[in-house]
């Protein structure tokens, strides 16, 4: 029954360094994971523009973003989909565009918006991410692709680095 | 006497838990933060609608047509060492790259001529929108140099042309 007793003369100090740690740990592992989100960017060498407007994606918009390679190699979210090596005719290309443009057409039936609106062409852009180096005629062949038949996107963002300030 | 011993070299231990859990963590940090540091930013453009339905009313302006037109691909170089490239390292220049520019007719070498043109023009009639045409040869990077003159000069409505690989 000694245990019972509280010995008055120790002072309890609760030690708060491990609950630190853990609380940052935990922080960076929820960075990490938001950064993890960001995936479908490829890190690639990308030419600078002036001009070059900052992208604030919106996540609940359907947005398809294509990497393209200096190679000719198109990947989309950390997955190849055209190798200029075994060409498929950009048939996985395709299938991938016409789904996110079918998708896309959906939210906007969703939003509610007019039906003849709404039948044309989907609204939003693609953003296609090139390494500087990249022959254009593979950029030029997406272009062509987006304008097929239940594909029909228009609008494109082309990304660009932005200049690094001076001084 | 060995008592008293005994109780001080207990003491002069160093406790090395939290030490090595603040260095995991800058770790950590550390490798987290290092690729943020790239800003990226988006160039705006539309694509040729000559396939498909076209929403927009007939074009009643004439483009500004410009092309790149590749004069001599230059050579694959190393972008560190200068070195010709060799396939070693996953990226490389273009060293001593020639690309022209061309504004309807007349041709430039300097983007920043073809800018002060493409401004004239845009003063003449602010609505009037541009095509950039980009010949074989070219890469993405001479395309955006183009595209960033195109919209520092003040064009809004900017498409591309087709490819001419069949």
């Amino acid at each position: 029954m000694n245990l019972n007793k509280h010995d008055a003369g120790t002072e309890m100090e609760m030690d708060m360094t491990p609950m630190i740690d853990v609380v940052f740990l935990l922080i960076i592992f929820f960075m990490i994971i938001t950064d993890m989100t960001q995936q479908d960017l490829e890190e690639l060498e990308l030419p600078i523009a002036v001009e070059a407007v900052e992208d604030k994606p919106d996540p609940k918009e359907v947005r398809p973003v294509i990497n393209i390679l200096w190679s000719g190699k198109m990947i989309v979210k950390r997955q190849e989909y055209y190798d200029p090596e075994t060409p498929d005719e950009y048939k996985q290309v395709s299938e991938y565009l016409s789904d996110q443009s079918r998708q896309m057409r959906e939210k906007r039936k969703r939003d509610g918006e007019k039906p003849e609106v709404m039948e044309s062409v989907p609204d939003g852009p693609l953003l296609l991410r090139a390494d500087e180096n990249t022959p254009f005629h593979y950029i030029q062949k997406l272009m062509e692709i987006c304008g097929k038949q239940g594909i029909q996107i228009w609008k494109i963002q082309l990304a660009a680095a932005q200049p690094e300030e001076e001084g | 006497m060995s008592m008293l011993k005994q109780i001080a070299e207990e003491e002069q231990k160093l406790e090395m838990t939290p030490m090595i859990d603040v260095t995991f963590l800058l770790l950590i940090f550390f490798m987290c933060t290092i690729k943020f540091k790239t800003l990226e930013g988006k160039l705006s453009a539309y694509l040729p609608k000559d396939v498909g339905v076209n929403t927009s009313e007939a074009e009643p302006k004439e483009k500004v047509e410009i092309s790149v037109v590749l004069l001599s691909e230059g050579a694959k170089v190393h972008p560190k060492t200068g070195a010709p490239w060799d396939g070693s390292s996953p990226r490389f220049e273009y060293k001593g790259r020639q690309v022209e520019y061309r504004v309807g007719p007349q041709k430039f070498a300097d983007l920043t001529k073809v800018r002060q043109r493409l401004e004239k023009l845009f003063q003449a009639d602010e609505e009037r929108p541009a095509t950039i045409d980009a010949r074989p040869g070219t890469v993405y990077s001479d395309v955006v140099q183009v595209l960033d003159a195109t919209i520092q000069a003040g064009f809004t409505d900017i498409t591309f042309t087709g490819s001419y690989q069949k």
